[in-house]
């Protein structure tokens, strides 16, 4: 069977159209693990022994348990526990809950990366700690961890792929389905990484750019 | 341009002609120099001026683009052969022209997984091909030599700095090269380290060793020099006895100006 | 929870659980071969080889595991390669690993002062004496740490080649969830034994790791 780029041409549109909901699951995914990520951080480096505890649990069962296994046992169980989500959320909520145990993880390095010294002139200086926080810390933390989370956000463009085994119509699942159709798993397949690949590269690049923009120098 | 009024012509290395450039930078023009044998000749100057270049030029750590660097003759680094684009020698030839050549670094430059003893011995086993024993028996002299026989065992993270440069030294002489090259060893020392390496040194220079040094060390080279060459923007200025240079008010003012900054420094 | 059901299973499920073993470590011994060998290229080859390893380094990070996966297995036929499905799961797994475990080796080459690389090219030490007697041994301590990490994330990545049903652990959980009808039990339980598994990997890194270098924590605190 010889290379057919007609196969291709007729299914880009569909498979473009997918490509949105690859979108749709990694950023908002991204966006609840940052949000969820900082708080985790915040116990995971704070006073109270319990949610420091937790907070280590929480980051250490997400963190060790495939994500796709994450996915199924959300999938089923949900229901049982009476929250009836719509696929697309519930998968959302699965991602992002997964990355936000990194997330939490990249803040915490970020955090710890600033030298202490800075802590201690703005203390001598008689900064308050909120202060301290708001405008030496945390602006600080997002300029550092910010390359690390540009690629959590291109981790979840790819592994937003497995939301396809719970039947979610994103990229690789229109592939499988256009597969399933043509038998044409050679086009499709490389069609679909292509796509993969320069939300990707586009990804990496736009947080080279960031990270330039951002260098202290 | 001064290089011919020294006298006992046996020289072991020539430098004729040679330039080299980083880029559109000239970092060494048109150089001239003789390393006669046995002797101690120092390259002095203000940094950037070229001395480290020129001295890694003399093992081709650095890739002289003009002229010629020989050593009893044998042009290092490129192969010889008629004019037009040179090519770099083999590199089992150049290898084999650098045992020859021994250097000493100012970061020391030792192997940190492997004890003092065994920064000596490597070279001994892989280049020399000597057995285990025979390699260690080797570098525990050479050790000796550097008085640190009774710190073989240590790691390099485990010696002071002094320490290590002599095991880097060591690690060059148990090669038994006929010349040894020093990038500044001391610079990277503490203060009260230092004269432990130049008395090492000394030591060496007092056995008949060829030794090239890049320092600034104004009393070593004052002290144990043959000949002190002066660098300044990649070109060598003056090449003299020592009392000529450190003695009696310098002719030349590029030189007089670089020992008055010097002396300025070092007012105690 | 129905315990006779595990004990039903429980053949099924062991199998399952060898067959991921074989592919996490065939998988991660083959990729960190592979990576290691491009890392050297990436570091000696000429530019066009550079260049071209550079491409696939980036194509390879930058697609998802499972598009891989599809490609080989179901694309593989129509290139005339033929695959069962633990054959085309190991292959694609030692292809995806790849590229992370060159970049690895390429952080360790170069966490390696280049003082030391020009001090043994002084002596006229060779190139390939240099790699194997100066930079890997101080290499491999230097990345235990990140390699241990990705082994471990590649041992969760198994899971995915269930999909191709490679009748790993997952693959055998779900066959055990579909002909029973009981779906939360048997994926909680499995969560929790990945959760071990990864636990316990890590462990064992960190002991490694501080076995690999205790040499020179003793050497420093002795100064």
């Amino acid at each position: 069977m010889q290379f057919s780029f007609d196969v291709i041409l007729h299914n880009l549109p569909y498979m473009l159209g997918a490509a949105r909901f690859t979108l749709l699951i990694s950023i908002t995914g991204i966006a609840l693990a940052i949000v969820l990520g900082t708080f985790i951080c915040a116990a995971r480096i704070g006073r109270s022994r319990v949610l420091r505890v937790l907070s280590g649990l929480y980051i250490s069962a997400f963190r060790g348990v495939p994500l796709l296994v994450q996915l199924l046992l959300f999938y089923y169980m949900l229901p049982r526990i009476g929250l009836d989500l719509p696929a697309m959320p519930a998968a959302i909520l699965a991602v992002g809950m997964c990355s936000a145990a990194y997330v939490a993880e990249i803040q915490r390095s970020a955090l710890q990366s600033i030298p202490s010294g800075q802590t201690e002139a703005a203390e001598a200086l008689g900064i308050s700690p909120f202060a301290l926080w708001r405008r030496i810390l945390i602006p600080q933390a997002l300029r550092l961890g910010l390359p690390s989370l540009i690629n959590e956000l291109i981790l979840l463009v790819k592994v937003s792929s497995l939301a396809s085994v719970v039947g979610i119509g994103e990229l690789t699942r229109v592939a499988q389905n256009i597969t399933g159709q043509t038998y044409r798993p050679l086009e499709i397949y490389i069609t679909a990484a292509l796509i993969y690949f320069v939300i990707n590269f586009t990804l990496s690049q736009l947080g080279r750019y960031a990270e330039r923009r951002l260098a202290l120098t | 341009m001064t290089q011919t009024e020294t006298s006992p012509s046996d020289p072991i290395m020539t430098v004729r002609g040679m330039s080299k450039w980083f880029g559109n930078f000239k970092a060494l023009d048109a150089i001239d120099l003789d390393v006669n044998r046995s002797e101690v000749l120092c390259l002095i100057g203000p940094s950037g001026s070229g001395k480290s270049t020129l001295l890694r030029c003399l093992n081709f750590l650095e890739h002289y683009d003009e002229g010629e660097v020989r050593k009893d003759g044998a042009l290092i680094g490129w192969q010889e052969g008629p004019s037009g684009p040179r090519k770099p020698l083999k590199p089992a030839a150049l290898r084999a022209q650098r045992h020859h050549i021994g250097m000493v670094f100012q970061q020391f430059n030792l192997w940190p997984h492997f004890s003092a003893r065994q920064n000596v011995a490597e070279a001994l086993r892989q280049v020399k091909g000597l057995s285990a024993d025979d390699a260690n028996a080797r570098a525990l002299d050479a050790l000796d030599k550097v008085n640190l026989k009774d710190k073989a065992e240590n790691f390099p993270s485990g010696l002071s700095g002094g320490q290590q440069q002599r095991v880097a030294i060591a690690r060059a002489i148990a090669m038994e090269p006929d010349i040894m090259l020093f990038d500044e060893p001391t610079s990277a020392l503490d203060p009260e380290l230092v004269g432990e390496v130049l008395t090492v040194m000394k030591d060496m220079a007092a056995e008949g060793m060829t030794m090239v040094v890049v320092t600034h060390e104004m009393g070593f080279a004052a002290h144990a020099a043959d000949r002190v060459a002066f660098l300044e923007s990649g070109r060598l200025v003056t090449c003299r006895p020592p009392d000529e240079i450190f003695g009696a008010e310098p002719s030349d003012a590029r030189l007089r100006s670089f020992l008055q900054t010097y002396r300025e420094r070092n007012v105690v | 929870m129905e315990f006779d059901l595990f004990l039903r299973y429980g053949p099924d499920l062991l199998k399952g659980f060898g067959i991921t073993l074989l592919c996490w470590i065939i998988g991660s011994a083959g990729g960190a071969a592979l990576g290691f060998v491009i890392a050297c290229l990436m570091r000696w080859s000429a530019a066009p080889v550079r260049w071209v390893l550079g491409a696939y380094i980036e194509l390879i990070r930058g697609t998802p595991f499972m598009i891989q996966l599809f490609l080989l297995y179901y694309g593989g036929p129509y290139m005339g390669l033929v695959l069962t499905p633990v054959q085309a799961g190991i292959t694609s797994f030692i292809v995806y690993g790849s590229p992370y475990f060159a970049e690895i080796f390429r952080s360790g080459f170069q966490a390696i002062p280049p003082g030391q690389i020009e001090a043994a090219r002084a002596i006229g030490i060779s190139e390939f004496t240099i790699l194997r007697r100066i930079m890997l041994p101080q290499t491999l301590v230097l990345i235990t740490a990140p390699l241990t990490n990705f082994v471990i994330i590649l041992s969760k990545e198994t899971a995915i080649l269930s999909v191709v049903t490679v009748p790993e652990l997952l693959f055998q959980t779900q066959t055990m969830a579909a002909e029973t009808f009981t779906y939360v039990e048997p994926f909680l339980a499995l969560s929790l034994f990945y959760w071990l598994l990864v636990v316990l990997t890590a462990e064992l890194g960190r002991r490694i790791e501080i076995r690999a270098t205790r040499h020179l924590k003793r050497a420093a605190s002795s100064t």
